[in-house]
């Protein structure tokens, strides 16, 4: 069953997704049913995967690897570590609320709707698992075209402009990732004579410094196109405000963190000196996003295209506290990967569920909602100040290590960056003012009803995981950290063989080593290397 | 004797009087015509190669292309029957319903 | 003089005998019932695909008639191709209730299949000769059958097009054949090889100068039959006036033996003047501008088209630039890569155009504006279409994605093997970047279809053919998306099949 569950865990949303198709097409009830349960089975699932986990132990977990291409050396490689488990855990649980959220808000093409919800999931569950870079990458096109669909069809009113800016700007990128994939593969072949797309394997493969410094960029481009990094950005707040509620949560959740995923699992390991080298820029590309996300995020009028811009800087906090390239910093961009999915995707339900009621957007419509709906106005402000960091809220923790990281990496990173965190406040506390605040305006917002049990359904367990994070972050800090360390060892590794060149000491390892040692080396490293 | 060379000049000449007439011609049947033309220098050059080679393989592939040929002319004139039924014109700038 | 009869080895050629006698009986057969068979002729045809498919499948390899006449993995892989989209194109030709066609379909689906034949001994011809006539067997049926429909102007003039076009290529061809003969004193390709690697042309500059015009005129020949640009203006002309069963076969069949043709005769024949040092053309890289361009035109310019059928021609104008950029990475990844994308290819293209061909009978427009509001009336044909032209798009885990990802291995693979070919990245950098605007027009087909402007599109009524050729497509470029092995066991035997050794 352990060796099971991941190819069933990945592939369970797509029989869903095969199971709703054949359901014929006006049977609304049958086919939000079929799609829910499969939902939920798929989240009982990654809880079960997430219970088997053995948290201590460094390495892949749950790995199964059966032989796809054989001429070609491609693999059917699964596998996860502490990182791919909390996302996993992230994706399940947002698509089920993401379909109870959707329950009566789709209208037009329910069939599709859901079939493409599915869908999107087994990407999503594909690219978290995915070991082999051909597998990798195939899990990481096929939820293009779920998105597409999901955006230009059940989005608003300039949803086909966003939908193909959206596929544009990804394939652009992925494609370049496919270039340099081949490149790797042909390289490792002329290097161990083996053709394979593994990555464990790859991973030992030095690979000469010029090389590197192209492969990270292609990679680095079609990764920071997904998170998205200033400037790639501009695609995000045109998908993010067109798409449906659902569609942005899944967006906002998952699938940006597909591009800081991919940073950690391929550019940092197998490019670590290109890491090294390209660390100051991603890190002032990054301390960009999060300021100019911030500040372009307080001119918005509309909430959701302030929450998408919200989106930027809280990603450039993931960036930077990747490239901090320390323990606290990667291990903060981790958790705040799994905050950002959480609060982000609780904000876009949020604006969702006011959109319902209101059909708009703008802050100028609305004002004095407390009144009105006093449980709505305190979900938001609860998941508002996770999204500022607040202390006992998740924000707070994730945001704090990164701080940590950027500090010990390089003060003024820190400085900078931290202003951010004193614009997120500014921007989003004021827009709660505006919206929630101050005397009734609007006619209209007099007659609003508070939320509905299964709205109040889908926001519970969001905040839930806000407070669990912000108070006992341990379980999942625990699970994350040997996962980081495997990641910094690699980093630290090739960097020596680097190193070795010079001083022709014995490479170390590249799993299995854990500990303060290799940190303590990697942040020398980089000292050194400034 | 008449050198290999002096066939494949005039070979080349046929095949350039050919291939010019295909482009500037707008008589479907001109344009046929020059064509033909074109295969026979080719077939002008098989020979001569043939002849000088001493090998007989030029001079069998020449019998089929001229049996190729006249199948290509069959086909051809009656599509040129065709379309001058359907259009009464056998200028080739006047098919132009699709943009050429 | 002492004489030996070459080894006939008559069976290995029982594929393509059985065919051309099946194609006299679908001829006769429509004669024989008064032109009355109606669908039956068609379903006769089919099977008779079905049987050569068999055959072949039984039939070993091996060389007949001295070695003019070869069966080899090669071979046998694109006669496969051809009988697939020859099957598929009679399925879709179901539909076409146009007078025309109820009067003649056996002399139709009897000249489909005579063309196939001619594509099968392409496919087998290990020398110029039957190369030459091959091909000509191949095309001169297909000029009559674009034109099938005599009364439409579109059709006739698409034949007229054709007609030119094809008989200058061959000319063209056919004139570079009489001097490559010359220049290494045998037709046989294998000898032609030897003898072309051992001469050597740069030492003599007027000798080299006939190379290059036989080079020339070749390359230009196989040029318009591949439509690659510059000779590329007669495709989208051809393509939208001819019927369209006869475009899908056009599209993916004609393509196929034109694919063949240059194998057989620049790949293997040439081979040793593909090297820039010792050539005194450096062929590779004249054709590598001739796919970097046709990848560009014709992804370009297939995002103003509002005509499906059109679109699809100038779209597959990009995908032989695609192909060509497989066949130039001269190892033993090229020639598996190509034969991998054409099946992908074949599925895609040949599935999408039965649906155009139904929705074109029922509503009379192959206009892509008025597939507004089809995934309403026919939800089955729109996301058949929907995954085919995804195929074609290279999306994963589709089949089109992996014989992209195939070719663009090979060519990666080439391009980092020797300075000299570093160019290959250029042309994988152009074929990557007009993968996007690809997707850009595939997408926007997609997008009319489900959210366009709803325009009554009436429930496209298909028949079991039709919906055959379609599921086929479909299946075909899912499994071999997911489970491409298969297929690429059997693409990885081309390269070292008993006539090409590659190096």
């Amino acid at each position: 069953m352990e060796s099971l569950i991941l190819s069933l865990l990945i592939f369970f949303p797509l029989l869903g997704a095969i199971l709703v198709a054949l359901v014929p097409s006006n049977q609304h009830s049958t086919i939000k049913g079929v799609s829910l349960i499969v939902s939920i089975i798929t989240m009982i699932l990654s809880f079960a995967v997430y219970s088997w986990f053995d948290e201590v132990a460094t390495g892949m977990q749950f790995e199964v690897n059966y032989s796809w291409v054989t001429s070609l050396g491609i693999n059917y490689h699964l596998g996860i570590d502490g990182i791919s488990l909390l996302l996993l855990v992230l994706t399940t649980i947002l698509t089920v609320l993401c379909i109870i959220s959707s329950w009566n808000s789709v209208t037009k093409g329910v069939k599709g709707y859901f079939v493409s919800m599915l869908l999107l999931s087994t990407g999503m569950l594909g690219v978290f698992c995915a070991l082999d870079l051909f597998l990798f990458y195939v899990f990481w096109e096929v939820m293009l075209v779920p998105m597409y669909f999901l955006i230009g069809v059940w989005g608003g009113p300039r949803r086909v402009y966003a939908a193909i800016k959206f596929v544009l700007f990804t394939m652009f990128g992925s494609l370049l990732m496919l270039v340099a994939l081949l490149y790797i593969y042909f390289q490792y072949q002329a290097f161990s004579g083996e053709y394979t797309f593994d990555l464990l394997k790859i991973m030992g493969m030095p690979i000469a410094n010029q090389a590197q410094l192209w492969l990270f960029g292609a990679f680095a481009l079609a990764f920071a196109i997904k998170v998205p990094l200033w400037p790639l950005h501009t695609w995000l707040p045109d998908a993010h405000v067109q798409a449906p509620t659902a569609g942005s949560v899944i967006l906002a959740g998952v699938l940006l963190k597909m591009g800081t995923y991919g940073f950690i699992r391929i550019c940092l390991p197998l490019f670590p000196d290109a890491t090294i080298t390209y660390m100051p820029w991603i890190c002032v590309l990054a301390i960009i996003a999060i300021i100019y996300g911030a500040l372009v995020s307080m001119v918005q009028k509309d909430i959701k295209s302030l929450v998408a811009f919200s989106s930027v800087s809280h990603m450039g906090f993931v960036m930077l506290g990747l490239f901090a390239l320390n323990m606290q910093g990667m291990q903060g961009a981790v958790l705040q990967m799994i905050n950002h999915g959480v609060s982000t995707g609780a904000l876009f339900l949020i604006v969702g569920m006011i959109y319902e009621r209101r059909h708009t957007r703008m802050i100028a419509d609305f004002g004095g909602i407390a009144k009105v709906m006093p449980v709505f106005s305190a979900f938001f402000m609860i998941v508002t100040l996770s999204s500022i960091g607040l202390p006992f809220t998740n924000g707070f923790v994730g945001e704090f290590l990164i701080l940590l990281g950027a500090f010990k990496a390089n003060y003024i990173y820190g400085v900078v960056a931290a202003s951010g965190v004193i614009l997120a406040a500014c921007y989003m506390l004021w827009m709660y003012q505006r919206v929630i605040f101050g005397r009734v305006t609007h006619e209209e917002n007099k007659k609003l009803t508070d939320l509905t049990g299964r709205e109040k359904l889908v926001l519970i367990p969001l905040v839930i995981l806000i407070f669990w994070i912000g108070i006992y972050p341990k379980p999942f800090l625990r699970r994350i950290e040997p996962a980081v360390k495997v990641v910094l060892s690699q980093v630290s590794r090739a960097s020596t063989v680097q190193l070795n060149e010079k001083f022709e000491l014995e490479p170390v390892p590249v799993y299995g080593e854990t500990g303060e040692v290799l940190e303590k080396t990697l942040t020398d490293n980089t000292g050194a290397n400034r | 004797m008449v050198p290999v060379s002096a066939y494949l000049i005039l070979a080349v000449v046929l095949f350039g009087i050919g291939a010019i007439g295909v482009l500037t011609s707008r008589n479907m049947i001109v344009l046929f015509m020059c064509i033909e033309l074109m295969l026979n220098a080719a077939n002008l050059a098989m020979v001569a190669f043939s002849r000088a080679l001493n090998v007989v393989d030029g001079h069998v592939i020449v019998f089929l292309v001229l049996t190729v040929a006249a199948a290509e002319a069959a086909v051809g004139l009656a599509m040129i029957i065709t379309i001058f039924r359907n259009r009464e014109t056998i200028n080739i700038d006047r098919y132009s319903i699709l943009k050429w | 003089m002492d004489f030996q009869l070459p080894e006939y080895n008559l069976q290995l050629m029982l594929p393509e005998i059985v065919l051309f006698v099946w194609a006299l009986v679908v001829l006769s057969f429509d004669l024989a019932t008064k032109r009355k068979s109606g669908s039956a002729v068609g379903y006769l045809a089919m099977a008779g695909v079905l049987i050569t498919g068999i055959v072949l499948a039984f039939t070993g390899h091996g060389q007949g008639f001295g070695q003019m006449f070869v069966a080899d993995s090669m071979a046998v892989f694109f006669k496969m191709i051809f009988l697939c989209a020859a099957f598929m194109a009679i399925g879709s030709s179901f539909g076409i209730t146009k007078d025309k066609i109820v009067n003649h379909r056996g002399e139709f689906l009897g000249l489909m299949l005579f063309s196939t034949v001619g594509m099968m001994f392409l496919a087998s011809s290990n020398e110029l000769l039957s190369l030459y006539v091959g091909l000509e067997l191949t095309t001169i049926p297909l000029f009559a059958l674009a034109a099938f429909f005599k009364d439409d102007k579109l059709s006739v003039e698409a034949g007229i097009k054709y007609l030119v076009v094809g008989a200058f290529s061959s000319a063209l061809l056919l004139y570079g054949i009489s001097f490559l003969y010359g220049l290494s004193g045998s037709t046989d390709l294998l000898l032609m090889r030897l003898n072309l690697a051992a001469s050597a042309l740069m030492d003599y500059p007027k000798v080299a100068m006939v190379f290059v015009l036989a080079t020339i005129t070749i390359l230009a020949g196989l040029g318009f039959k591949l439509a690659l640009p510059p000779f590329h203006q007669w495709a989208p002309d051809v393509y939208q006036g001819a019927p369209t069963p006869v475009t899908a076969f056009l599209s993916v069949a004609s393509k196929a033996a034109g694919l063949v043709a240059f194998a057989k005769i620049m790949v293997i024949g040439l081979f040793a003047y593909y090297d820039p040092f010792v050539a005194p053309i450096d062929w590779g890289m004249l054709v590598g501008i001739m796919a970097g361009s046709a990848m560009i035109v014709g992804n370009v310019l297939a995002v103003r088209q509002t005509n499906m059928k059109r679109m699809l021609a100038y779209s597959s104008i990009a995908h032989a630039g695609y192909i060509m950029v497989g066949m130039l990475a001269m190892n033993e990844l090229g020639l598996a890569s190509v034969g991998f994308y054409m099946f992908a290819y074949m599925f895609a293209n040949m599935g999408i155009f039965a649906v155009v061909a139904l929705i074109e009978e029922r509503t009379g427009s192959a206009e892509i504006p008025d597939y507004g509001g089809f995934s309403k009336s026919s939800p089955f044909l729109a996301v058949s279409m929907t995954i085919m032209l995804l195929s074609l798009t290279g999306i994963p885990p589709l089949a089109g994605f992996f014989g992209k990802f195939y070719v663009f291995a090979a060519a990666i693979r080439q391009a980092g093997s020797d300075p000299v070919h570093q160019w290959m990245y250029w042309l994988v950098g152009v074929g990557l970047l007009t993968s996007v605007v690809a997707l850009y027009y595939y997408a926007n087909v997609i997008r009319t279809m489900y959210f366009g402007a709803q325009t009554d599109v009436p429930r496209i009524e298909f028949t079991a053919p039709a919906l055959t050729v379609i599921l086929i497509g479909v299946i075909g470029t899912v499994v071999f998306g997911l489970m491409p092995n298969v297929v690429v066991e059997f693409a990885s035997q081309i390269p070292i099949s008993d006539m090409i050794i590659l190096p």
